[in-house]
């Protein structure tokens, strides 16, 4: 069912838009035999999502910038493959059939593995499920949001997941996504040394210090606008390097792009220019700046420290050299 | 952590800072719990190449600073696409120069997982549509005469 602000009214305002993807993609493809009232259905079911977002109506030039967006082509030939048309396969099969066994060979372990997680992929993707006499193909979950290609990766990686669960049952499922393909995220820490007795009364200092610091940072950290969080967190807990960081920020419809464009005036003069690692580390530079400032607030009003004591929280890092992580045991 | 230029020594200390402290957070190990939901396949792929509507953004990054998970993922997503970006466009070179039909691409794969069975037992629906057309035509042309 539609949200309520997503109705018939709201949907034909957008009919002649949808009508013109529709011929172009009958153009491009005219033997994939897909009806008008199909794809005007998935159109529409993308646009009802897109439209329950937010609380507030999509305006018009929002929507259209979503119909923008979508890969229509992409869309065209799955609804055509899940309706079983047989050119469309074939073109599918043509087109990508190489590239998921490239990636299923990259992320499994063995050829033989890789050649089932392609075969299973087609298989579900075929559909052999029915509801209610009806075939449930894969396919119909693609709403040509980003590209076919970009899906079917995703498609491939959650398959060997599960394949890789299927085998491993005792595993869960957040220790199994990090021993799939390469991001192994960084392994648990080791717990701090104790010191001996001489170093008690320095500890308990250091204690409060590093007490004040963790709050304060936690603080800080919740603060931030959520593309800063994001941004952050890929840098040092998924540990994405600067150029990967700008792959993801390479598109102009990139959420991370477009805030802190709009954020740091000098881009928004240009927004259309390449990100190269050098902005994501002026990006990177501006959230320390602002954390920085959040983190002083936060200990001098909070917890009362003075300019000395901060400096000695803000130098706790290298203090505490011989801890892996000076917040371990504060953050459980 | 890369190097970064520009930092004075105060922000290069807090930065060290909260390297230790996200680190310390745990964020993969409790994260599928706390979330109520996680992202498609669609937003997921939406998200990884840029392409996701102003409106639609805010959600799915207030999702991804909360749940490991699906960031983990994505981060998954974007290392896949630099590593296949030079095989992005190719085709396959051995495909043949005709349509293969449906059945023939699965029949196999099907026969893997269900068992061998002939070729003509493996029924499609959209086969089964045409048999069920194809019935009622001959009726029809019966009927007629």
């Amino acid at each position: 069912m539609h949200p309520p602000m997503v109705n018939e009214e709201f949907l034909s305002q957008f009919r002649p838009r949808i009508d013109a993807l529709f011929n172009r993609c009958v153009e491009n493809a005219p033997n994939y035999s897909v009806t008008s009232e199909r794809f005007s259905a998935s159109l529409n079911r993308s646009l009802a999502k897109f439209a329950a977002a937010t609380p507030q109506p999509p305006t018009e030039s929002e929507t259209n910038e979503f119909l923008d967006l979508l890969q229509v082509d992409d869309l065209f030939i799955a609804l055509a493959c899940a309706d079983g048309n047989e050119r469309a396969w074939w073109e599918f099969d043509q087109q990508y059939r190489g590239y998921l066994e490239r990636l299923a060979r990259h992320l499994a372990k063995s050829d033989v593995d890789a050649q089932e997680v392609v075969d299973s992929v087609y298989v579900e993707l075929y559909g052999t499920r029915f509801v209610d006499g009806e075939r449930v193909s894969k396919f119909a979950t693609y709403s040509g949001r980003g590209s076919l290609r970009g899906w079917l990766r995703t498609v491939i990686w959650h398959t060997l997941v599960d394949l890789h669960r299927a085998s491993h049952d005792e595993v869960s499922l957040d220790e199994m996504t990090e021993n799939v393909g390469e991001g192994a995220v960084h392994a648990s820490l080791a717990e701090p040394i104790p010191g001996g007795e001489g170093e008690l009364v320095d500890q308990i200092a250091r204690s409060r210090y590093r007490t004040a610091t963790f709050k304060s940072l936690e603080t800080a950290f919740s603060q931030l606008d959520g593309h800063e969080k994001l941004l952050l967190l890929y840098y040092h807990v998924e540990q994405l390097k600067l150029r990967e960081i700008a792959r993801l920020a390479e598109s102009e419809g990139s959420p991370l792009r477009r805030w802190f464009q709009r954020k740091m005036q000098s881009r928004s003069e240009n927004p259309g220019s390449r990100i190269h690692e050098s902005t994501v580390m002026r990006w990177l530079d501006k959230c320390y700046s602002k954390i920085l400032q959040l983190f002083r607030t936060e200990l001098s009003s909070t917890h009362e420290l003075g300019e000395a004591e901060i400096e000695i929280c803000l130098d706790l890092v290298s203090q505490d050299l011989t801890d892996d992580n000076i917040f371990r045991h504060l953050a459980v | 952590m890369e190097e970064t230029n520009n930092m004075g020594s105060e922000e290069v200390k807090i930065q060290s800072l909260l390297d230790a402290f996200l680190g310390s957070r745990g964020p993969l190990k409790s994260s599928a719990a706390e979330t109520s939901f996680h992202l498609d396949e669609d937003s997921l792929t939406a998200f990884a190449e840029g392409n996701l509507a102003e409106r639609e953004s805010v959600q799915v990054v207030d999702h991804l600073v909360q749940c490991g998970f699906c960031r983990h993922k994505t981060v998954e997503l974007v290392r896949l696409s630099m590593e296949f970006e030079g095989v992005d466009r190719e085709t396959n070179p051995l495909a043949a120069s005709e349509p293969r039909k449906i059945s023939e691409v699965l029949s196999g794969l099907l026969a893997k997982i269900f068992g061998p069975t002939s070729s003509d037992q493996v029924v499609f629906a959209h086969e089964e549509k045409k048999i069920e057309e194809d019935a009622a035509t001959d009726e029809k042309k019966e009927n007629d005469q």
